[in-house]
């Protein structure tokens, strides 16, 4: 990697109606480095690789590409200029196959009459260049997601992309997926491919970046090395301030109670799970997605039918067929989906919160509205929910603000065992501690607490002890002295040996 | 304290601007403005307007019901063959039919439910066999010889104002408040806004839709009843069509097909809105077809707002998402 820059942006600013997105934004490339770009929600990351993809143009601001500048930059430009990106949502067409999607838009592909054998051979190449073993004839909604974000990849390595932007790539990818991804977007680093990536998960961007820019609230705020560079500074950039652990400490310890046992609990591609919560503990779940947390949480739930097994709460067996049970129960359930499963997204704040308590409120079919708003003032307070009004709807709120009224609801109902399922998927930093502190303050109260959770870090710095998922099974138990990623890693894979 | 834009007045009270507005423009008209029209009016839309009112809890809790009209048929036809051709006391008769209408909605509710089918294509499956019953049962001839008691349902007075009329609005003050102010309501628009999350929130999602359908077949029965008596006489042709102007009435009065949102009071308006119109083209001399192609897009209307407005809220959140 030398200093040669090959893309330049200089004071770009971009408008929206009432929105500074971009303010004056200055930043440099080098030719052939990997460079992350971080920040929190609403830091400007999509608007920037929009306007760098010509899919949106500056209201002010020049571009320079290989020292060439542009007084419109389209997305046309910026392809011809060598610039590929690739968004978040794919934009594959499931039901052609991979050699069809990766020449599309391209003149190979667009031919009245297409040329399979040699759309064949290019796809071959490209995926044989790049590593992969995936069959240019297949359908690609018959891949997994990490294979569809291959193919992305080959899509824009067809058109010899010299800046390959990636918008949180790793988003929706397993563990194993993830691995091969950076892998590959390293081998593209070493060809002389220059890198873009976005991302808001720091063991990533510390594995593979060079450097890193950090955006807040729109505004550029520094470049770094990477090698200079700890965890603790970036999260201090991004949030602009000091905030300590990034997992605040607990001065509580799990009592000897058993609050919830679980015995030989089966269904759902579930089998024979096994295992107990204390009082005041947070058990934690590591796995990889789709190794049946979810369904796990939701059977416990009565959301989704269980075959086989049984249930104990407080050492009483509970039947538990259906969610108004187990909330009789008092088991609480955050659902991984915030937006379809968590919230009633088009009300207002104080209609959500005390959705699941309203009933209890009520002398014979009307609520007591004086202690309803007491109630719903008094979660805005506790849970420090930003928001102008009680009034505002939560599809206003930030991802953070939306999960804490999901959280507010269900505390509401007065659960004392707390199923979390990723609680604090994309919530931005600032907001995810005042989760975890959150989580701490409720264990402390003598509530319990199980955390799915997908990203490990998270996961060992917030549990007790840890649960470890691999295909519907529970592969192993580990206790926080024993903490230990590669471990977890290995069984959340599916391997029994000691390492 | 709250401040409220223009837009969201008009969001809110569209129906009754519109009402308003269409009422300003027939005003021109010779007698329109007079209170005995306007009685009259709500007397003839009395029956209309309860009908919605059911099909109104349907489309809030996001379901829909095609049936209706001839529900109100097979309801006819059996208050006819119970008072006048068995004899049954008028009371007791009432109750059976109020009972088959309950039964009716609760089975398009069943038959959705355990073919795990919109109530859109299983009410117009249903749509077809209740209006083959009624013709089958009525065997296509008109009943008539209601005794006057039964009648007076449909043809009292009290003072100036008819019966009917007092039903219609004490059903309207019932519903508004049962949706308004009551937990059943808040249930109800959490159906209808995410049906997945209210179960999570342990909403009992299943009983809650057979409680709806059941008081969406009571109040369709009860119309049917208060129509047959006004009319005077039971037929199988007495109810259909209902379906077509409640339906048109309640999207009008901002009831989206989408479920979870809309008000009991705005029903009343855009039911009102519709037979305006319709009373104004009969007025205007208009030949009954084209009165029908005039309805469809009435009704084309009303959805194309409803639309505009689902629309425009996600246009909004997109915008907001391309800021993050």
């Amino acid at each position: 990697m030398g200093t040669e820059k090959i893309l330049e942006l200089k004071n770009i600013t971009k408008l929206y109606p009432g929105v500074r997105a971009l303010d004056n934004v200055s930043l440099d490339i080098y030719k052939g480095e990997i460079h992350a770009i971080m920040g929190e929600n609403g830091a400007g990351k999509s608007t920037l690789i929009k306007i760098i993809g010509g899919a949106v143009q500056p209201s002010e601001g020049k571009i320079t590409v290989n020292g060439k500048s542009f007084s419109s930059f389209t997305s046309s430009v910026a392809s011809e200029n060598g610039i590929g990106v690739i968004y978040q949502e794919f934009n594959l067409v499931p039901s052609l196959s991979v050699a069809e999607n990766v020449c599309l838009g391209n003149k190979l592909g667009h031919k009245v009459k297409k040329d399979k054998k040699q759309m064949k051979a290019v796809t071959d190449n490209v995926l044989k260049n790049l590593g992969l073993t995936i069959d240019a004839g297949i359908m690609v909604s018959k891949l997994s997601t990490g294979q569809q974000q291959m193919v992305e990849i080959a899509k824009q390595m067809v058109k010899s992309v010299k800046i390959l932007i990636l918008d949180e790539p790793t988003a929706s990818l397993s563990l194993a997926e993830t691995r091969n991804l950076l892998d590959m977007v390293r081998q593209l680093r070493d060809k002389g491919v220059t890198i873009l990536y976005i991302s808001h998960r720091l063991d990533e961007v510390f594995e593979i970046a060079d450097r890193v820019s950090v955006f807040r609230d729109g505004k550029y705020i520094e470049t770094r090395e990477m090698k200079e560079t700890t965890r603790k500074d970036l999260i201090r950039l991004m949030v602009g301030r000091e905030i300590g652990d990034e997992y605040p400490k607990r001065t509580t310890k799990p009592g000897e109670e058993v609050v919830l046992e679980v015995k030989a609990l089966s269904g759902q591609g579930d089998k024979n799970i096994t295992f107990s919560l204390h009082k005041g503990e947070i058990l934690g779940v590591a796995g990889l997605v789709g190794a049946g947390r979810t369904e796990m949480a939701k059977m416990l739930y009565g959301y989704l039918q269980k075959e086989a097994g049984e249930i104990w709460i407080h050492g009483r067996q509970c039947q538990i067929s259906s969610p108004q049970k187990a909330i009789s129960m008092g088991i609480g359930l955050i659902p991984e989906d915030r937006k379809r499963e968590g919230v009633f997204i088009d009300y207002p704040i104080d209609w959500n919160i005390p959705i699941m308590s309203v009933r209890k409120m009520s002398k014979g079919l009307f609520p007591d509205k004086k202690k309803m708003q007491k109630l719903v003032n008094a979660y805005i307070d506790k849970l420090a929910i930003a928001t102008p009004s009680p009034k505002q709807v939560v599809r206003n709120l930030s991802g953070g603000n939306q999960q804490k009224v999901v959280l507010a609801k269900t505390l509401a109902a007065e659960a004392d065992i707390l199923i979390m399922d990723e609680p604090t998927r994309g919530i931005d930093v600032g907001t995810k501690q005042e989760i975890y502190r959150l989580m701490n303050e409720l264990v402390a109260q003598g509530k319990s607490i199980i955390m799915i959770s997908s990203e490990m870090e998270e996961v060992m710095g917030v549990s007790d002890r840890i649960l470890i998922f691999y295909e519907g099974e529970i592969m192993g138990v580990v206790d926080r002295d024993h903490f230990d990623q590669n471990l977890i890693m290995a069984r959340a894979s599916g391997i029994k040996e000691e390492l | 304290m709250r401040k409220i834009s223009l837009g969201d007045f008009l969001k809110e009270y569209m129906a009754w601007v519109i009402l308003f507005v269409v009422l300003a423009l027939f005003s021109f008209t010779p007698n329109f403005l007079s209170l005995t029209n306007f009685i009259n009016m709500l007397n003839q839309n009395a029956y209309v307007i309860i009908a919605s009112l059911g099909v109104a809890f349907l489309m809030m809790a996001g379901e829909i019901d095609l049936s209706v009209g001839y529900m109100m048929s097979l309801c006819s036809i059996m208050s006819g063959i119970l008072i006048v051709q068995k004899g049954v006391p008028v009371f007791p008769a009432i109750l059976i039919v109020l009972v088959l209408g309950i039964c009716l909605s609760v089975l398009n509710n069943f038959l959705s439910t355990i073919l795990k089918l919109g109530r859109f294509m299983t009410t117009v499956a249903t749509m077809s066999m209740y209006q083959g019953a009624s013709y089958v049962i009525s065997k296509s001839v008109s009943i008539k010889g209601f005794p006057d008691s039964f009648k007076a349902i449909g043809q009292m007075y009290v003072g100036m104002v008819p019966l009917p009329v007092i039903i219609m609005l004490v059903l309207l003050i019932i519903c508004s408040i049962l949706m308004g102010k009551t937990y059943f309501g808040q249930y109800v628009y959490a159906l209808g806004g995410n049906a997945d999350a209210a179960r999570l929130a342990g909403i009992h999602v299943n009983a809650m839709r057979y409680i709806i359908s059941a008081l969406a077949g009571f109040l369709i029965a009860l119309s049917s009843i208060m129509l047959t008596a006004r009319i005077g006489s039971a037929h199988a042709t007495t109810g259909p069509g209902t379906e077509f102007t409640a339906i048109t009435g309640i999207l009008l009065g901002g009831i989206s097909i989408r479920g979870g949102e809309g008000k009991m009071s705005s029903v009343f308006a855009g039911v009102m809105i519709t037979s305006i119109l319709t009373n104004g083209m009969q007025l205007a001399g208009l030949d009954t077809y084209y009165q029908f192609i005039a309805k469809g897009a009435i009704m084309l209307l009303a959805i194309g707002i409803d639309v505009y407005n689902l629309n425009s809220r996600t246009r909004v959140k997109k915008a907001g998402e391309k800021n993050a």
